[in-house]
């Protein structure tokens, strides 16, 4: 990274270069087991970020038996053949290094950070735990317990009450359909036998990338990888999930009611998988739309309107098409068909190609710089590097966009984006037929049943 | 097993310290990892020296810097910033108030000229002012969607009653509806002045460029007299326990248990750092609450406790956290409970001192990894006055602290006796 610029008044980042700075010298390697390896040095700081990423994910679910790829990520820190239970964070704690782990509807992924002096152990815990974990029945019981609370959480939260019922609404087929964090009901029900079936089907060398990022030499590293992950069997090849959801036919409208003080409003666009050609137009709408006071959303509804305290559009990358979704949280007095509205109108001032060539500037410097300050510590460029390389796979992608290259040619792709570009996927997504809208209300009657 | 005795190599922040002459200090730290930099320019202010019926003064005005100057409106600022990419935020909190910048180092001069503008010439138009407190009107309502959130409020009620640590810094609904456009300019008047405020940045910047454009810029701010005459009132630890239960129709119960803690100017500081580490702060669950409560009890997603974590310019809060369902709660309560006495009553391990000494000296390096966390720092170091050189410090007066410390200081600063207990949750319909 310091080769881009160490003068602060040099023009930085043209976006071939920005766009590169993630992925220059980055080195990809596959285990004859089939674990990807992928190591980027980085020695202005004294650390490094390990990461595994396994492709499973709430998306690899069946009906009936939702939440158990993050059950199981709970289940890999209770403890494997050589760690006992507490022992993985023992040797973190010890070490001064950090851990944690999270489970999305694509992936599941681990992560250690570590000064540089120390950072192995990191290889070793997840070496051990890749295919060793106990699943102790009394580890599991209590565990279930901590899940459920984890859930719960998200019940009394008023914003994952609405963005669950609008996904489930909007996936009807789709195994996006379910929240990653499972239905309770499906939770209570779980087993640890099924967990452990789980485990053995998706938890194996060839489904997984692990990403060492940071302070060491890349020679020594790679020789301790071989030597501790090497002998993993490769295990059962996973096949391609073919899920599909059909294109939806009209607009679907929900209306969650939970007791709060502040109403809300979700609306989600069915939007292109990672890596199609329309989706760097759309990342360009998010922009444009909700990043900064100087966007069209905050510029609309809290400085005009001031119908809302705040408002967000936001769109992921998947493996699968997804949703383009906008947030409003509102102002009390205000009626949320009316915000919906003006919305809209914001919307159709898109499709009508509304947008200067100054904003299109704007919007993508805003884009550019995120991402060069967003990757500041090692563990954000791992971060980068193993998502896309667990799921920008597809056969759709180009071959010089796939994997973490997909890091490669992001900047010009967005680069790109022309205001006829904008108008374009506006018109083929951000359509009536293609919304699913959900309101959240004060539960009036649930409060006065109490009350009686 | 085995874990390194090593030092991790810090980084080398190289502070350079200077003041103006109207008194701004000026705190500069060069790093060329990347090509962005990070401006923190901050006033010594905040709800701490506001009257409870001017209560969320401060918040209001913190987050008005932004709405508009005498040479900018509210979107051009917006504008100017987010044209480079940039990101700004203006805040105003218990003890601190200002901007926070973020920008790609070749716009550092730009970045220089929107803080001390929104700093020395704020104008609070009169339309902005009346929209904001709407806004934050429906903020506060919003506070109650979030059960800890509520539990936090009602807790600093009573645990900090009679001093401005008892209001939540954002205001309550009937004092914020009354604040006009002249309570936010006479505050900004007072209170921001540059004897008053720090400015920070740090990252790829070349300093003694920098320091020319600094002095230009800020040289027309003047001093000013009138700020920290307030005398601020210091909560005591009450004398007996209280327990305040809340009825809020939620999936979980939220529990917070807990007395008046510490300043971070105490002595005592760094073995309560180290208790923290001992008994709920680890990450991961190696403390004594998150592996006995949730680990091997199974009772809550998250549970903690901690005494230094809100230790500032005046005492903040000893307390253990827990959020569980609702028919655990005496089990969650007298879980904690046991916790909080047995560290009070028995000492601590070796093998637990020496594992929480190794996590804080290893970790340490992981608070200087971006240039925000290093800006953070410099103010840090200067309100409190640790010194630049406290990276090469903090090693050893981690190190220093003995099982007898660990006794000395949770027997001084913990008291079993006269815990305050707040529960908010579906209360009305469980049992206790």
């Amino acid at each position: 990274m310091k080769t881009i610029t160490t003068s602060t008044d040099a023009a930085i980042a043209t976006s071939t270069q920005a766009g590169s700075f993630l992925t220059r010298n980055v080195q990809k390697m596959v285990l004859p087991n089939g674990l990807t390896v992928l190591t980027k040095q980085l020695h202005d700081k004294p650390v490094v970020a390990t990461m595994v990423w396994y492709r499973v994910g709430s998306r690899n679910e069946e009906l009936g038996q939702t939440g158990k790829s993050h059950f199981l990520e709970h289940m890999l820190f209770k403890g494997t053949d050589r760690y006992k239970k507490g022992e993985i964070d023992l040797v973190t704690h010890l070490n001064g290094g950090a851990n944690n782990a999270f489970t999305w509807l694509d992936f599941t992924a681990y992560y250690f950070t570590f000064a540089s002096d120390r950072w192995q152990s990191a290889l070793e815990i997840e070496a051990s735990r890749m295919r060793d974990t106990t699943f102790a029945d009394e580890e599991f019981a209590s565990e279930k317990q901590v899940v459920e609370e984890e859930l719960r959480i998200g019940l009394d939260g008023p914003w994952e009450a609405l963005e669950n019922e609008v996904w489930a609404t909007a996936f009807r087929q789709h195994s996006y359909h379910w929240p990653t964090v499972g239905w309770l009901e499906d939770l209570e029900a779980a087993s640890g036998a099924e967990m452990k079936a789980y485990y053995d089907k998706w938890y194996h060398p060839g489904n997984a990338i692990l990403v060492i990022v940071g302070n060491f030499e890349t020679a020594e590293a790679v020789a301790r990888v071989e030597e501790l992950f090497g002998n993993i069997p490769a295990g059962p090849p996973t096949s391609p999930l073919r899920v599909v959801e059909p294109a939806q036919r009209g607009e679907k409208r929900l209306t969650v009611k939970k007791a709060t003080p502040v109403e809300r409003l979700f609306i989600g666009y069915h939007a292109p998988a990672v890596g199609e050609p329309d989706s760097y137009a759309l990342k360009v709408v998010e922009t444009l739309l909700a990043t900064g006071k100087s966007s069209r959303l905050y510029q609309r509804l809290v400085e005009k309107d001031k119908s809302v305290t705040k408002a967000d559009a936001s769109y992921h990358d998947h493996i699968d098409p997804s949703l383009f979704y906008l947030q409003a949280e509102l102002q009390p007095g205000f009626e949320l068909r009316n915000v919906e509205g003006a919305i809209y109108e914001e919307i159709e001032r898109l499709k009508r190609s509304e947008v200067s060539s100054a904003e299109m500037e704007k919007v993508k410097r805003q884009f550019e710089a995120s991402l060069v300050i967003g990757s500041e510590e090692p563990l954000q460029q791992a971060m980068l590097l193993g998502q896309y390389e667990t799921i920008a796979v597809s056969e759709h992608i180009p071959e010089d966009s796939r994997g973490f290259r997909y890091l490669d040619t992001l900047l010009d792709r967005i680069n790109a984006v022309g205001i006829q570009d904008i108008a374009r996927v506006a018109q083929k997504y951000l359509t009536d037929s293609n919304r699913t809208v959900g309101y959240l209300i004060d539960d009036v009657e649930q409060e006065r049943d109490r009350a009686a | 097993m085995q874990h390194s005795q090593q030092r991790a190599s810090l980084p080398k922040l190289d502070v350079e310290r200077f003041e103006l002459p109207n008194g701004l200090v000026v705190l500069l730290s060069e790093n060329h990892s990347i090509p962005s930099v990070s401006i923190n320019a901050i006033v010594r202010t905040g709800s701490r020296y506001e009257i409870d019926d001017k209560a969320g003064l401060a918040s209001l005005a913190g987050e008005l810097l932004d709405a508009g100057t005498t040479s900018r409106t509210s979107q051009e600022i917006a504008e100017t910033v987010e044209e480079t990419g940039g990101h700004l935020a203006t805040f105003g909190d218990y003890q601190s108030s200002g901007v926070v910048l973020t920008l790609l180092s070749k716009d550092l001069s730009l970045g220089l000229d929107v803080s001390s503008d929104l700093l020395m010439n704020s104008t609070f138009p009169e339309e902005k002012v009346a929209q904001r407190i709407d806004r934050r009107v429906a903020q506060i309502k919003a506070r109650l969607d979030v059960p800890r959130t509520q539990a936090s409020d009602v807790f600093n009620e009573i645990v900090f009653k009679g001093t401005p640590m008892h209001r939540p810094a954002i205001g309550y609904d009937d004092t914020v509806k009354k604040l006009t456009r002249e309570d936010v300019e006479t505050f900004y008047r007072c209170q921001y002045a540059p004897n008053n405020s720090i400015l920070a940045i740090a990252g790829d910047i070349d300093k003694q460029a920098v320091k020319n454009r600094i002095a230009d810029g800020f040289a027309e701010w003047n001093r000013s007299g009138q700020f920290g005459t307030t005398l601020v009132s210091q909560a005591q630890r009450q004398t007996t326990p209280i327990e305040k239960f809340v009825t809020v129709h939620k999936e979980q119960v939220n529990i917070i248990i807990g007395h008046v803690g510490i300043t971070r100017g105490n002595p005592d500081y760094y073995s309560l750092l180290v208790m923290d580490t001992i008994l709920g702060s680890s990450p991961g669950f190696t403390s004594r609450i998150p592996r006995i409560l949730r680990d091997e009890q199974g009772l809550a997603y998250s549970t903690y406790s901690n005494i230094t974590a809100s230790a500032g310019l005046d005492p903040g809060r000893f307390i253990a956290f827990i959020g569980t369902a609702p028919e655990n709660l005496s089990r969650a309560i007298s879980g904690l409970r046991k916790e909080i006495t047995r560290i009070v009553e028995e000492p601590v391990t070796a093998a637990e001192l020496d594992i929480a000494k190794s996590y804080l000296t290893g970790s340490f390096v992981f608070r200087f990894q971006r240039n925000s966390q290093i800006a953070e720092f410099l103010i840090e170091a200067e309100v409190y006055g640790l010194g630049f050189d406290f990276l090469e410090k903090y090693p050893e007066l981690i190190r220093s602290t003995t099982i007898d410390d660990i006794t000395r200081v949770t027997r001084k600063y913990i008291d079993p006796k006269t815990l305050t207990t707040v529960v908010v949750g579906p209360v009305d319909v469980i049992e206790h």
